[in-house]
């Protein structure tokens, strides 16, 4: 049976599933337990779990996080909350230099069962400190798995496993998408991290879409089909690992691939795949790989400027148009 | 008196040796023992040396041509007056005449077809236009397997950088080239004669796709088999008794036997085959696009086509 529930409600059921299967499972960061996060993902669990495994911190990311790194290597699975997205740079020393290598540097013999959920997604007039989408940086570093859900289904079944998951998983959730309705099935189920979804077929041109910008992609998809262009729709759900034989096989069906994500277009997301498809599937391009990212500057204050710093379903149609109809997006 | 310049032996096992620089230009002065040209073999890269003084021409063989032992790649002559301008490119160089050098083992002589050699490596057209086109990565990848030379497209006014479908749209504008042939009857006609089962037109289809896998380095080759009545059918790998996936036929084959229509030539799509019985033997005709199939790789496929149908021994091969 499957019922809508927005991601809010998903992410709850996610957390209360799997700390009532596994009593190591633990809940951690600012505001987790009383006000239940300035998103209200996490009302409820308190109520049900206690203070004991539902821990409320001061605003103290690096302590918190170092707390959190520490219990994982001691044999709790501890889900780590960081209320925005932009306060990772505050944790990096614990989870890029502690929780990333740590079973490296024990020669296996520590592991950090950690899952870090945080969020990432500008136009919501939040200024430029609190609407960053720096999921890059985690995708950067070897030992760190970063998960990028696109619905409430993905938001459940990605964060069931990463819960499972022996390493420190990373989990952006598009803060944008909190309250948006997806089909989730009441029974329990997981999405083995690594597996992307095609969503859509389409035989012209493949858009693979990140987080809310699978919502994008889907979108554009529909114009296109309007002008008559069919377009395959990949969401690859985790970036690391990344399941490369799904978007390679689709873009040597289409020829031509758009990948569009929220974090900045330099040296993103957008760019790792566009160069392992133009790596792997050269000799199946029939026109360059296009990227779109958030524009590169700090998100604007400002609502009309700030719309215009992230790629839009027109602007992903527009360019698909364009490199369908072998029209040079860039000049030859 | 003027002297030959060949492509020496310089391995046991060589059959070919590639150019890789000359070091004297048509019309050189030359004097014996002057490094003329850079040759590599499977072994190594040498330096030839001319065998008598003299200028240097007619050169036949650019630097990248893969020309094979004992052809002709120039002379030296014994007058500047004499000297004869350089003709590199589309033409072959004239076969051996006599194995000119000596060498202590001999290989079996290779059988015909080793001519056939593969799309990227047969000589190209000469360029209509010089300068690199441009192209979609997969573009070129399919116009090397269907051996089309870009620069043809480009003559063509096809706007650049040129994509998949422009390769599929030349077809309407170039008009159908043709190759015809006289093939011996004898050995084709006693196998239709002695098998109750073998079916002329199958047969045919199944020699011209293994000419196609031989000559084009195709993976899988479809043909269809089309009819005087409107006839329509598609064998999946004919040479292969029909195995794998029917792709997208790489070859129409029309059977003009029975009838006393010589050939056929389709208004549009791709290579057509029609083969007709004449006073001499078959008469074999290949329709073709440039654009879509260059000249050598036709001429190339019609010649496997025809040597199957003289010996069909060959097919099994």
């Amino acid at each position: 049976m499957t019922r809508e529930i927005t991601l809010s409600q998903a992410v709850n059921e996610a957390i209360a599933e799997e700390m009532r299967r596994d009593e190591t499972v633990l809940l951690i960061g600012e505001d987790v337990a009383e006000a239940g996060t300035p998103f209200k993902v996490l009302s409820g669990l308190v109520e049900e779990f206690g203070t004991e495994r539902v821990i409320d911190t001061p605003i103290s990311e690096p302590g918190f996080m170092g707390i959190a790194v520490g219990a994982a290597m001691t044999g709790s699975r501890p889900i780590v909350d960081l209320m925005f997205g932009d306060f990772l740079y505050l944790v990096m020393d614990q989870l890029c230099n502690q929780a990333a290598k740590t079973h490296y540097m024990s020669g296996g013999k520590l592991n950090v069962p950690l899952v870090l959920r945080t969020n990432l997604g500008a136009t919501r007039r939040s200024a430029a400190q609190h609407s960053q989408s720096l999921h890059a940086l985690v995708a950067h570093i070897p030992g760190l798995k970063l998960a990028m859900p696109s619905s409430a289904y993905e938001a459940k079944g990605l964060l069931k496993a990463a819960v499972r998951d022996d390493n420190p998983v990373v989990i952006f959730e598009d803060k944008l998408m909190y309250q948006d309705k997806a089909p989730v099935p009441e029974e329990e189920y997981l999405i083995p991290l690594g597996e992307a979804a095609i969503l859509r077929e389409g035989s012209e041109v493949t858009l693979i879409g990140t987080s809310s910008m699978r919502q994008v992609c889907e979108e554009a998809a529909e114009i296109l089909e309007r002008d008559g262009i069919g377009a395959d729709v990949v969401d690859p759900r985790t970036l690391v690992p990344l399941d490369e034989g799904t978007i390679l096989g689709s873009v040597r069906k289409t020829s031509r691939a758009i990948v569009v994500d929220e974090g900045h277009q330099n040296f993103g997301v957008t760019a790792e795949i566009a160069a392992r498809i133009s790596e792997k599937a050269f000799y199946h391009l029939d026109a360059p790989v296009i990227r779109m990212g958030a524009m590169d500057v700090p998100v604007p204050f400002s609502p009309a400027l700030e719309d215009l710093t992230v790629p839009t379903a027109e602007g992903v149609a527009a360019n698909a148009r364009a490199i369908v109809r072998g029209v040079p997006v860039h000049a030859p | 008196m003027p002297h030959e310049v060949r492509m020496p032996q310089l391995g046991m096992v060589q059959d070919s040796g590639v150019i890789v620089a000359w070091l004297k230009s048509n019309g050189d002065p030359v004097t014996a023992g002057d490094p003329i040209f850079e040759v590599e073999t499977d072994k190594a890269t040498m330096e030839v040396e001319a065998a008598a003084d003299g200028y240097l021409s007619g050169v036949k063989a650019a630097e990248g041509d893969d020309v094979p032992v004992g052809h002709l790649i120039a002379m030296i002559v014994g007058s500047e007056g004499e000297v004869e301008e350089a003709s590199t490119g589309a033409s072959a160089p004239e076969p051996a005449a006599a194995p000119v050098v000596e060498t202590v083992q001999r290989r079996e002589p290779a059988p015909e077809r080793q001519e056939a050699l593969a799309p990227a490596e047969r000589a190209m057209p000469e360029p209509v236009a010089a300068g690199r086109v441009l192209a979609s990565p997969k573009a070129r990848r399919l116009a090397t397997e269907r051996g089309i030379d870009l620069h043809l497209l480009r003559a063509q006014g096809i706007a650049e950088p040129i994509h998949v479908a422009d390769l599929d749209a030349a077809i309407a504008v170039g008009g159908h080239s043709t190759l015809s042939a006289v093939v011996d009857p004898t050995a084709f006609d006693e196998i239709l004669d002695r098998s109750r089962t073998a079916d002329r037109t199958r047969l045919l289809a199944s020699f011209a796709a293994g000419a196609w896998r031989a000559t084009l380095d195709a993976s899988s080759a479809s043909v269809a088999i089309r009819g005087l009545d409107g006839s329509l059918e598609i064998v999946a790998n004919p040479d292969r008794g029909g195995a794998g996936e029917q792709e997208c036929p790489v070859l129409t084959l029309v059977d003009l036997c029975g009838s006393r229509i010589n050939g056929y030539v389709p208004a549009g799509g791709g290579p057509t085959l029609c083969v007709a019985r004449g006073a001499a033997g078959y008469d074999l005709s290949l329709a073709f696009v440039e654009s879509r199939l260059a000249l050598p790789c036709a001429a190339a496929l019609l010649e496997d086509i025809a040597a199957r149908i003289e010996n069909p021994l060959l097919q099994l091969l």
